[in-house]
């Protein structure tokens, strides 16, 4: 379909995913840290277990993503 | 027909569960994977404007396959390519070892896409799993990287088995069981931790144990099955499902789930990188391919001696040295 639509803008902004993510590299790897740790010890992962470090992310991601859209 | 309704039930959880086991059932096939949706897939695909760059995982593997078929000692007037996608192994073939080549896919344009090569060639649209030849056609049937989306392996390779002179060989390329792990293992715990529970993302495999029985029931024999692992590295899991997508390789199995929410991704873009990333920052996809050879019975073919034939003994060795 041409022209700009939902999906082409939707794709757009998916490209712009693996440069965004590498700007957040301290907060990705100390959530991989935690829920790499449930892997190896005697508790299950449950929903939200890493909930803390993932809003880091969540939040660096976003204000990475603002920059970018400015 | 007479289908097992249990068993099937049984074998479609263990599906979910991201493996193929053997179908034991009596009567109709298993059905795994919407072929209709691989079409799509691969007709979206071949459509790309840069499909080509997407071809690095399907050159490698169709060029380890034309070695094999070099390895073989013997010329091949008339072969086939079961699910040849644009064709990626006719290329390393030369026109000594094969004469007349026939390929066939499920997607025509993938077919009208295929790369120029030396042999005389016939594209043929058709599905591996009705190949619509006469018994006892072809020298040699090869098929690279298309067998881990046929819904019913045995009957497809009982039809191979038909179309197969006595004495053809049957040279195959398959994704096996750990193929992309990481994908898998990342997805499922990001979904877990972010959603509570987790879906089948990845397409379930065969074992390598089960391919050895399966071409033996399909009549093959003097079989041989070799695991390869290609391991590729990319910048982040985007790129890994972007580079899938573009190969075709998108998931077409019924039980997948249509959707992956943002925050799944951006988690499990986190733990690939933490639990499988490389000191360069790059992580790894892994890519087990199956490779296997059988072969058509044929009273040329060494056969097992029979029982009380033997004229030496074993306690001989003891008396030598």
């Amino acid at each position: 379909m041409p022209g700009s639509n939902v999906w082409t803008r939707s794709r757009a902004r998916m490209r712009l995913f693996p440069e965004m993510f590498a700007q957040c590299s301290a907060e990705a790897a100390s959530y991989g840290k935690c829920v790499a740790a449930t892997t190896t010890g005697k508790q299950e992962l449950t929903k939200n277990m890493c909930a803390k470090e993932f809003e880091a992310l969540k939040s660096c991601f976003q204000s990475a993503m603002k920059k970018v859209a400015k | 027909m007479n289908v097992n309704l249990q068993s099937l039930r049984s074998l479609q959880r263990l599906c979910g569960a991201g493996w193929r086991r053997l179908s034991s059932m009596q009567g109709g096939s298993m059905n795994v994977f919407d072929r209709r949706m691989k079409r799509k897939q691969k007709k979206w695909a071949s459509s790309l404007p840069d499909s080509a760059k997407y071809d690095y995982l399907k050159n490698e593997v169709g060029g380890r396959l034309a070695d094999r078929i070099y390895d073989v000692s013997r010329t091949f007037p008339l072969a086939l390519d079961v699910g040849c996608g644009k064709s990626h192994i006719a290329e390393y073939l030369s026109k000594d070892v094969v004469g007349r080549l026939f390929l066939t896919d499920i997607s025509d344009s993938s077919l009208r896409k295929n790369k120029d090569c030396e042999i005389p060639t016939h594209s043929v649209q058709a599905d591996e799993e009705f190949l619509p030849f006469k018994e006892n056609t072809f020298d040699l049937v090869f098929s690279s990287m298309s067998m881990h989306w046929i819904n019913d392996l045995p009957g497809a390779l009982r039809q191979i088995h038909q179309v197969l002179k006595p004495d053809g060989v049957f040279i195959g390329a398959m994704l096996g069981g750990d193929t992309l792990y990481e994908l898998r293992c990342s997805l499922q715990l990001a979904e877990l931790e972010r959603e509570g529970g987790f879906a089948p993302h990845i397409s379930p495999y065969t074992a390598v144990t089960d391919l050895g029985n399966l071409l033996g029931q399909a009549g093959f024999n003097m079989l041989t099955v070799d695991v390869d692992e290609v391991q590729v590295h990319y910048p982040c899991i985007l790129e890994v499902m972007t580079d899938l997508q573009g190969m075709g390789e998108s998931n077409c199995a019924w039980n997948r789930k249509s959707l992956l929410h943002r925050d799944t991704i951006l988690s499990a873009a986190a733990i690939y990188k933490e639990m499988y990333g490389s000191e360069d920052g790059s992580v790894p996809a892994t890519f087990q391919i199956l490779y296997t050879i059988g072969w058509k019975p044929h009273k040329s073919q060494a056969k097992p001696a029979k029982r009380g034939s033997a004229n030496v003994s074993f306690a001989d060795l003891s008396k030598t040295g």
